[in-house]
């Protein structure tokens, strides 16, 4: 899928497509930043939506691949400088477990562009507005992923083993 | 007291059996509801399976607000409530306290940051208003798998450590002291006192900076609750708020107060140095006491410069003298820290308006050491031999620098700030010139002049009502200084004047005072130790500069002082009585209480395989030999989350981010319609 | 149960390389055992059973059947559906019916990939005028058809609802017959295609006999460049054992001979995406203090993917390549 246009992704007939990017911002130092962006009231791109974790050494990779699995277009993961985590280094199992994470991402075809880890400090709420911006611009241009519905063209059977809304599955 | 209806009414984890989900969304006074449509989105948002009510205010975190807040959670037996805001970083706690005064667990709460993240940063208002949208329902979603949790509390030790002697430190140091609490104080240098005992007369009183400075260090230092360790460096930090374990490296200070002729050892010692209490205006011996009436009042040797010929050991009779003193660690416990390390002057580079080339080119701090009757030159203003008689202010060396017309720093950055407290000193300065040198000629080049302050503007009036010339440059444009090649002086400053329509002027002058800004020291080590947040002007940041002053986000640390950024004394010791205040405060409540967001294994699905122990960066993990299964100790955890993403066999949860809750906020973020913008 | 008693039961095989219809007999002399309770009513590596027979059947004729390997044709689809109905209870047996097995590597290839490299660009094939298999295709003869190939290798949950699934690659053999026993006397969990049976409830790390020194992995190696200190665990060697991310059950029958495991009993009772989760825990062992090493580290893993998703690719959260479709 690399056009941008024909398909309408839930968002009903003849509107266009925009991308939905998930962001997972640690508290202390990106999703900071991203709070000083707003005080600063600088504007940028809508559409990546912020997950809070406390750390950006919280993000297991199932949730990056949880969030590609259900529609997402891109993901990106922020954390705090090498040697500013509020956690001493939780950062720095995000800097190995990412690399990894993409790789394997890219055997199945998602573009790298789509998944990006990067540094943000509590002060640098340009740099977000910044990434945001230029990310939804880089997965603009590869258009929709999709994946529900490559998984439904293959008949993968995804989203029938999901436990209803509610039901005390686990 | 709190209820547990909320357990039992909200069933278990695997997603609520009947929610019963109250939203509120703020107006903010207009900051959200100008952009957001909120009342919209309150409907939308009444619509989700499980939202009894939905409903916006103009401010929630007033009274009114949580009021409403409290009464639908009683009226309409909510069990989970989420408010749709501002930042959690300003409000979150608010609410939570309002939940729990309604009788539902504190933790039964989400909040959604609407404002900072949405209104604030997102110009089209139907985009807003979608994303609002989209994140306030997931947000309820989320909610639906919370489960109530408690906070945690630890005792905290009724003492504080204070790292940094300057008045800062001094006045938190007195101030929780005579609350009675434990102090112990560490200072880098070998004296106490700071930048403040090498200033001369301070604003707005007038009076001798020594005097103030030796009055505060009279009361810490005779305070039975304080103890002072100088040439105090900081070697480690471990433990946790409450109860934390500083190591200090007291490095050698070779002299002890079982000298009886200090002053005679001085005079004996045959090696000289640059003093750089006179900013490097006269020289000093090896060993040393840096002015009279110092603390202690007992000499240092600068290592440096000794070379440890023994004449002080002879002459002091063999008492007191330690050529071979050895460092050695102490090991300080504290239930807080507070951290006044202070500042430094920017280092003006050579070059810089002649500064280093041309010898008449001095720092304002110099000229304060050379009005000084206790000064290198007993009070006398000569520049290079000469007595001045026509003298320059330059204002905003190193502040309010720009890209491409000032060179950076060596870590490769400039300083855009204004340092604050240099116009008042300036113009301070200038008035006492023309108090004590009637005839004196005094020329003041800025691009601006900030007497912010009380009084300061008192200080501009007087000083031009008696003469002083001001001169105002264009930032772009600023002056150039030379020798003057007339002869006529020492050197001549060329500048163009916009307050005369851009004339340009050339002023002859004997010496020229660069008013250098104020820096942020290398605390490097500090925030390593303590991992400090750091702004982007290098100096340590408060949590919020108006909710929260002098707190840093780690809880237990407070910041005294300039640390913070340039402020002037008055200013500096506020904040310092602020920090003593916040600190006495936590120490007085006898615990503290920590988020309840630790990690926890479920051991049925443990394998003990021991990737966790590897893992945590607090030990705060261990293996259970006897049942083959990891252990986390509560008290250690710092909630980072760290073990729960890299177990493999996912058996360990992190409360108030579990897998189940992270999930269900990103699957309800991709079920909403994506974003459509309006026809454009 | 038949009219004389016995339990009827059924083993068919689908995707899958024939493992695990052998594993059944690795039960050894207790097939004798099984014998005296258990009739065998469907077993077509074992003896003469054609489709019709199954149809015939009642509806819930088979006590128990033993469906193994995946499903990438419409022929095990097919069946697969015939024996759900016709089963009572039935058992997604071994890695490829439990979570696609190593035929869902092919996941990461769309079908005309697949058949290029098979059918044309293979060394060992000549294919002058380019033939690929039809479904359906006309003779002078008639028309003939062949299952239909499908676009992605699935599981057996995948396609109809599953009462247990036994993993492993294949099921170690006392683990089959714990089962086989359980389903004999009816002590049997309550049916949940999310429970596993014949595994244990932890990690092979919790089998395993080596130890771990808590240090963190300065190099990866590969098993057959590199002879491990014994008594060491593996992973922290640098070898990519999948101990820490697998069921145990198979009593960590690789590992006490000398070879990392490869994950085959598949992801941790609480997991479902068993590479995910090796790479979480990955995250905290290198020995990385900088990201270029943290990237050094990562490169010196030749294949991240056919490594932690071996046997898992069809349970992993994403299972199959972004392109694809119907060839």
């Amino acid at each position: 899928m690399t056009t941008t246009e024909t398909k309408p992704d839930r968002t009903g007939a003849g509107q266009k497509w925009e991308p939905r990017i998930v962001g997972f911002l640690c508290y202390w130092c990106s999703y900071t930043g991203a709070d000083g962006a707003g005080t600063a009231r600088m504007k940028y791109a809508p559409n990546v939506d912020i997950v809070k974790v406390m750390c950006s050494g919280r993000i297991d990779p199932e949730l990056v691949t949880t969030a590609f699995a259900n529609g997402a277009d891109g993901v990106v993961v922020l954390g705090c400088h090498l040697g500013d985590c509020h956690y001493i280094n939780g950062n720095h199992k995000t800097m190995a477990r990412m690399p990894l994470l993409r790789r394997v991402l890219e055997d199945y075809g998602i573009e790298p562009e789509r998944f990006r880890h990067d540094w943000v400090s509590a002060a640098e709420g340009e740099k977000f507005a910044r990434l945001v911006t230029e990310m939804t611009e880089q997965v603009r241009a590869l258009g929709p992923l999709n994946w529900p519905e490559r998984m439904r063209e293959r008949g993968v059977g995804h989203g029938a083993d999901l436990p209803p809304w509610g039901s005390n599955h686990k | 007291m709190e209820s547990e209806r909320s357990a039992n009414q909200a069933g278990n984890n695997g997603g609520s059996e009947s929610p019963r989900i109250g939203v509120f969304i703020c107006h903010c006074g207009g900051n959200i509801s100008d952009i957001v449509d909120v009342t919209r989105v309150a409907e939308e948002t009444a619509r989700l399976p499980g939202v009894v009510c939905s409903m916006t205010h103009m401010f929630c975190c007033s009274d009114p607000g949580q009021g409403l807040i409290e009464e639908k959670i009683r009226e309409q037996n909510l069990n989970r409530v989420i408010v749709a805001a501002c930042s959690p970083s300003l409000h979150e706690t608010t609410f939570r306290r309002a939940v729990a005064r309604a009788g539902l667990n504190e933790y039964l709460f989400e909040h959604c940051n609407i404002r900072e993240q949405v209104s604030w940063v997102i110009a089209d208002k139907e985009l807003a208003t979608q994303k609002a949208g989209r994140l306030v329902r997931a947000a309820a979603t989320r909610a639906r798998y919370l489960r109530p949790l408690q906070r945690r509390r630890i005792p905290i030790r009724p003492s504080a450590l204070i790292i940094g002697g300057g008045v800062a430190g001094l006045t938190t140091a007195r101030d929780l002291a005579q609350r009675g609490i434990e102090v112990t104080l560490i200072e880098a240098s070998p004296f106490l006192g700071g930048r403040l005992a090498s200033l001369h007369r301070i604003y707005p009183t007038g009076k001798r900076a020594r005097e103030v400075i030796g009055a505060l260090i009279e009361e810490v230092a005779s305070n039975p609750k304080v103890t002072v360790y100088t040439n105090a460096q900081l070697e480690n930090a471990t433990g946790f708020v409450g109860d934390f374990r500083t190591t200090v490296r007291i490095l050698p200070r070779g002299v002890t107060s079982e000298c009886t002729n200090p002053k005679e050892v001085i005079e004996a010692c045959p090696e000289e140095t640059l003093d750089t209490f006179n900013l490097g205006l006269s020289k000093r011996k090896a060993i040393y006491l840096p002015y009279d009436g110092c603390y202690p009042p007992v000499p240092a040797i600068d290592w440096k410069a000794c070379t440890k010929c023994g004449v002080c050991f002879e002459v002091a009779g063999g008492k007191g003298i330690q050529l071979d003193e050895q460092p050695r660690l102490v090991e300080i416990q504290s239930g807080v820290i507070v951290i006044a390390v202070g500042l430094n002057t920017y280092p003006v580079r050579h070059g810089e308006y002649g500064y280093g080339v041309l010898p008449e080119v001095i720092t304002l701090h110099q000229l304060n050491r050379l009005l000084d009757p206790e000064g290198p030159t007993r009070g006398r203003l000569l520049v290079n031999g000469h007595e001045v008689r026509r003298i320059g202010f330059m204002h905003c060396v190193g502040s309010l620098q720009r890209k491409g017309i000032h060179k950076p720093m060596r870590d490769g950055r400039i300083n855009e700030y204004c340092s604050r407290v240099c116009c008042t000193t300036s113009v301070h300065t200038a008035a006492e010139l023309k108090e004590r040198f009637p005839e004196m000629q005094i020329y003041d080049f800025h691009e601006d002049i900030r007497t912010y302050g009380r009084k300061h503007e008192d200080y501009y009036d007087e000083v031009s009502q008696k003469g002083v010339v001001f001169i105002r440059f264009d930032p772009l444009r600023p002056p150039r200084v030379d020798a003057d090649p007339k002869g006529q002086a020492p050197l001549v400053v060329r500048t163009y004047d916009r307050l005369t329509f851009g004339e340009e002027l050339e002023v002859p002058l004997d010496a020229l005072v660069l008013a250098q800004g104020l820096v942020a020291r290398d605390m490097s080590k500090l925030v390593d130790l303590y991992r400090c947040s750091v702004g982007a002007d290098r100096f340590l940041m408060e949590v919020h500069p108006k909710l929260r002053p002098v707190e840093m986000a780690a809880s237990g640390l407070f910041l005294s002082g300039t640390v913070q950024g340039p402020m002037d004394i008055g200013e500096s010791t506020a904040a310092a009585a602020a920090a003593a205040a916040k600190a006495a405060s936590m120490i007085k409540t006898g615990i503290i209480e920590l988020d309840p967001f630790v990690a926890r294994v479920q051991e049925d699905l443990c394998s003990g395989c021991k990737v966790c122990l590897t893992v945590c960066p607090f030990q705060a993990i261990s293996r259970n030999e006897e049942r083959g299964v990891a252990q986390i100790n509560e008290a250690l955890c710092m909630g980072c989350g760290a073990c729960a993403a890299t177990c493999p066999s996912n058996a360990i949860q992190q409360a108030g981010f579990e897998d189940a809750q992270v999930k269900a906020e990103v699957l309800a973020l991709l079920q909403e319609p994506a974003l459509a913008a309006a026809a454009d | 149960m038949s009219a004389n008693g016995k339990l009827k039961v059924g083993m068919y095989w689908a995707a899958s390389c024939g493992g695990c219809d052998i594993s059944l007999l690795e039960i050894g002399a207790r097939i004798l055992d099984l014998a005296q309770v258990a009739d065998v009513a469907f077993w077509p590596c074992a003896a003469d059973f054609k489709y019709k027979d199954v149809a015939a059947y009642p509806d819930g004729y088979l006590d128990v059947c033993f469906y193994n390997g995946s499903v990438r044709n419409s022929e095990q689809e097919e069946v697969a559906r015939l024996l759900r109905q016709k089963s009572k209870t039935l058992v997604a047996y071994g890695a490829c019916a439990c979570d696609g097995g190593i035929p869902a590597l092919a996941n990461y290839k769309s079908p005309k990939a697949i058949f290029q490299r098979v059918y044309h660009d293979n060394p060992s094939i000549d294919n002058p005028e380019g033939i690929e298999p039809q479904p359906n295709f006309e003779t002078p003869f008639g028309a003939v058809q062949i299952p239909a190939f499908y676009p992605a290798v699935l599981r057996l949950r995948d396609i109809v609802e599953v009462d247990y699934e036994l993993p492993g690659c294949p099921p170690q053999a006392d683990r089959v017959w714990e089962t086989i026993q359980a389903v004999v006397s009816g002590a049997v969990p309550a049916r949940n295609q999310h429970v596993r049976v014949g595994c244990g409830q932890k990690t092979v790390c919790d089998e395993c006999p080596l130890e771990k020194r808590e240090v963190k992995i300065t190099q990866f190696r590969r098993h057959h460049e590199y002879r491990p200190e014994p008594g060491w665990c593996l992973l922290e060697q640098g070898l990519l054992c999948m101990g820490p991310a697998t069921r145990s059950g198979c009593g960590a029958l690789c590992i006490k001979g000398g070879m990392p495991c490869e994950g085959c009993y598949g992801p941790a009772a609480a997991v479902e995406d068993q590479g995910a989760a090796i790479i979480g825990a990955l995250g905290g062992l290198l020995d990385a203090a900088t990201e270029e090493r943290a990237q050094e580290l990562v490169s010196q893993i030749t294949d991240p993917t056919g490594r932690f998703y071996r046997f898992t690719t069809a349970s992993g959260m994403l299972k199959v390549h972004a392109q694809g479709g119907q060839s």
